[in-house]
């Protein structure tokens, strides 16, 4: 069997993002393996650990996301294959260009990340679905193969979950709550030196071409709770968060 | 620094010549992509595993094991043991890097992988293959700790005064004597304890034994009631007729006292790392608050007075990271580094204690108190100050070095 994971590079949530000359600045700005797209590199190498076989990720990007790559084999996943692509690439495209690798490639399944991170989007896992017309199942939380061509899967739905089979092959996308990713080791760090990175160039055009970039802020609320009966207090500040912010 | 591919071809010859000792010339602070995956591994676990539970051990003065496991399990720990003795072989600027991250988390969960690697460098600098083989299995298949045994109740800085008695009876020393301070103490597997078989040979007399775990006659009294670095176990050490086998002996009787200064001379550098971890975490610290706070109708940070405190916490943190980078550098590439570890740990101790102090003055009453993050700072790099030699001890090497000529 072989799993695949598609990981991208995002930035860090906790940076400031700064916009210059209408484009989101990356310069100064920590980058990351997407979170969402960790789960999916964890998940894979669980079901590595269970079934055994190869894992691999695929990553479609420029040069910076070799580092999220390494970061994927420190993990322990086996061998990487990167899609050298230098600037914006809509969700479609990218799919596209995945798609081609990915069917060579002939995985018993694919896992990605629910949203990408950066362009809080929710389209690469099932565009690359369609790209390569095998089912979807999106906002995985738990997955169990029935032998090598069906699996079990729990999903979310927006006000809900359901548990699905699905034939395999098959795409799935990531949600939180699917597994707590394990730490890349230092061992693991060094003998990612040694893995497998095979680069392959990509000449894709952009179906879409982003011509500003704008960061949405919000003002805030500055709600002051009276604290002189704490109760009250406590119970106000309770309804707030559960009946305006929705927080709870 | 990498040169344009053609800038070279117009150039007069000697300016060309120039140009090729320039390219040639052999300085370069660019990480490798390795040192830069276990930096972010020990940033993340220093962020995720030590901080948020750093000031509970702190007052609970307690040494936190399940943070010694997860430690082993991402391989942060005993790393500089070679891997041909089940570790990783991790030179001292990866120690350097990795000393950084976890100190930013807490200096005192810090001092715990520090001080193991303290235990272990006696046997790696003066260990039979046999020793390696022996002791370090046990420091690399499960968590465990090393310790390293010099300081005594009578005697600190003036190492050769020892007095903890080691008597050749057969095929083992019988050790009798106390020993204090002793970092990892209670719960390490190995200890290497230095210890003299004729004290009027003062430094001349020392031997250095590795003492096992659970050995009869060893008993380690956990020490309460530190400043700072609480997390950190340190414990007394008695040995009442306690028979070492000679085989656990590191090199001959009398190379003990060269075996601990050569020692020291390496693990000085992961304390100056770990006073940058400090300085760093005052330095962040101070720069949220000073944001948030404000006075006279505008955050802090908008004063000059402040805005120069910052500045100077930022110059005395990157000169000596430079300068801590280059004493790792020395002992990686074999090269003299007494004097160099000795300016790094002093150096960078006392800009990390200045870098907590002001920090917590632009704190203010805050800064004074538990809840905020920054009196600990203090508390714990005042240790940097003292242990592995006091920084006096440090100038004394470093003027040694410059009157030697």
């Amino acid at each position: 069997m072989k799993f695949v994971a598609v990981i991208r590079q995002v930035p860090d949530g906790e940076s400031r993002l700064k916009i210059e000359g209408g484009k989101v600045d990356l310069g100064g700005v920590t980058m990351i393996l997407d979170q969402m797209d960790e789960w999916a590199v964890e998940e894979v190498i669980r079901l590595q650990e269970k079934h055994g076989g190869e894992s691999v990720v695929v990553a479609l990007g420029p040069e910076r996301f070799e580092e999220a790559i390494r970061t994927a084999l420190a993990m322990g996943i086996d061998r990487a294959i990167h899609l050298v692509a230098e600037g914006y690439l809509d969700p479609i495209s990218q799919a596209e260009a995945l798609a081609e690798v990915i069917r060579a490639e002939a995985p018993t399944l694919v896992f990605t990340g629910g949203q990408q991170a950066d362009w809080d989007s929710q389209a690469l896992g099932p565009a690359l679905a369609e790209a390569l017309s095998w089912p979807v199942v999106s906002w995985t939380t738990q997955i169990e193969l029935e032998g090598e061509t069906q699996a079990r899967a729990k999903h979310d739905l927006d006000e809900g979950a359901e548990v699905v089979r699905v034939a395999l092959p098959a795409v799935f996308t990531s949600q939180q709550g699917l597994n707590e990713p394990r730490y890349p080791t230092l061992p693991g760090i060094m003998k990612a030196k040694r893995k497998e990175l095979k680069k392959v160039p990509v000449s894709a055009s952009s179906k879409v071409e982003i011509l500003e970039q704008t960061i949405q802020e919000k003002s805030r609320l500055n709600k002051m709770i009276d604290g002189k009966d704490p109760v009250a207090a406590a119970h106000e500040l309770v309804r707030l968060l559960h009946e305006e912010a929705k927080v709870i | 620094m990498k040169k344009k591919p053609n800038a070279k071809s117009q150039m007069p010859k000697t300016v060309a010549a120039l140009g090729l000792l320039l390219s040639a010339m052999p300085i370069d602070f660019t990480l490798t992509d390795e040192q830069k995956e276990l930096q972010k591994l020990a940033r993340r676990f220093a962020r995720e595993q030590i901080a948020p539970v750093a000031a509970e051990y702190d007052r609970k003065e307690e040494v936190p094991w399940g943070l010694v496991e997860k430690l082993h399990a991402v391989g942060l720990l005993n790393a500089i043991i070679p891997e041909a003795y089940g570790g990783l072989g991790l030179g001292m600027l990866e120690e350097v890097i990795i000393g950084e991250e976890l100190a930013w988390g807490c200096m005192g969960i810090y001092t715990i992988p520090m001080a193991s690697d303290l235990g272990i460098t006696p046997i790696l600098l003066a260990g039979t293959h046999e020793q390696k083989q022996r002791f370090f299995k046990k420091l690399t298949e499960k968590p465990a700790l090393a310790a390293f045994a010099l300081s005594e109740p009578g005697n600190g800085s003036d190492a050769a005064a020892l007095r903890t008695r080691a008597v050749r009876d057969g095929d083992h020393y019988v050790l009798n004597g106390t020993k204090t301070w002793i970092s990892n103490g209670g719960e390490a597997e190995t200890v290497v304890v230095f210890a003299t078989v004729a004290p009027e040979l003062r430094h001349k007399g020392v031997v250095a034994l590795v003492v096992e775990k659970g050995t009869p006659g060893f008993k380690a009294n956990k020490l309460h009631g530190k400043m700072g670095q609480r997390a950190s176990g340190t414990y007394e050490l008695v040995f009442e007729d306690c028979r070492v086998p000679v085989e656990n002996r590191l090199g001959q009787e009398g190379d003990g006292f060269k075996i601990a200064m050569q020692t020291l001379d390496k693990t000085r550098i992961p304390v100056a790392a770990g006073s940058l971890g400090v300085a760093r975490r005052a330095l962040e610290e101070a720069t949220r608050y000073a944001k948030e706070r404000e006075a006279f109708g505008k955050p802090i940070a908008e004063f000059q007075a402040i805005q120069f405190k910052l500045a100077e916490m930022l110059m005395g943190l990157e000169t000596a990271r430079t300068y801590t980078y280059y004493a790792a550098w020395l002992v990686d590439t074999h090269q003299p580094h007494a004097h160099a570890a000795a300016i790094a740990k002093a150096y960078a101790s006392e800009m990390a204690f200045e870098a907590a102090n002001q920090a917590i003055q632009i704190h203010g009453g805050y800064g004074y108190m538990h809840e905020y993050p920054v009196e600990k700072l203090l508390r714990d790099v005042k240790l940097n100050q003292i242990y592995e030699g006091t920084n006096e001890i440090q100038r004394l090497i470093i003027a040694r070095h410059i009157l030697k000529g």
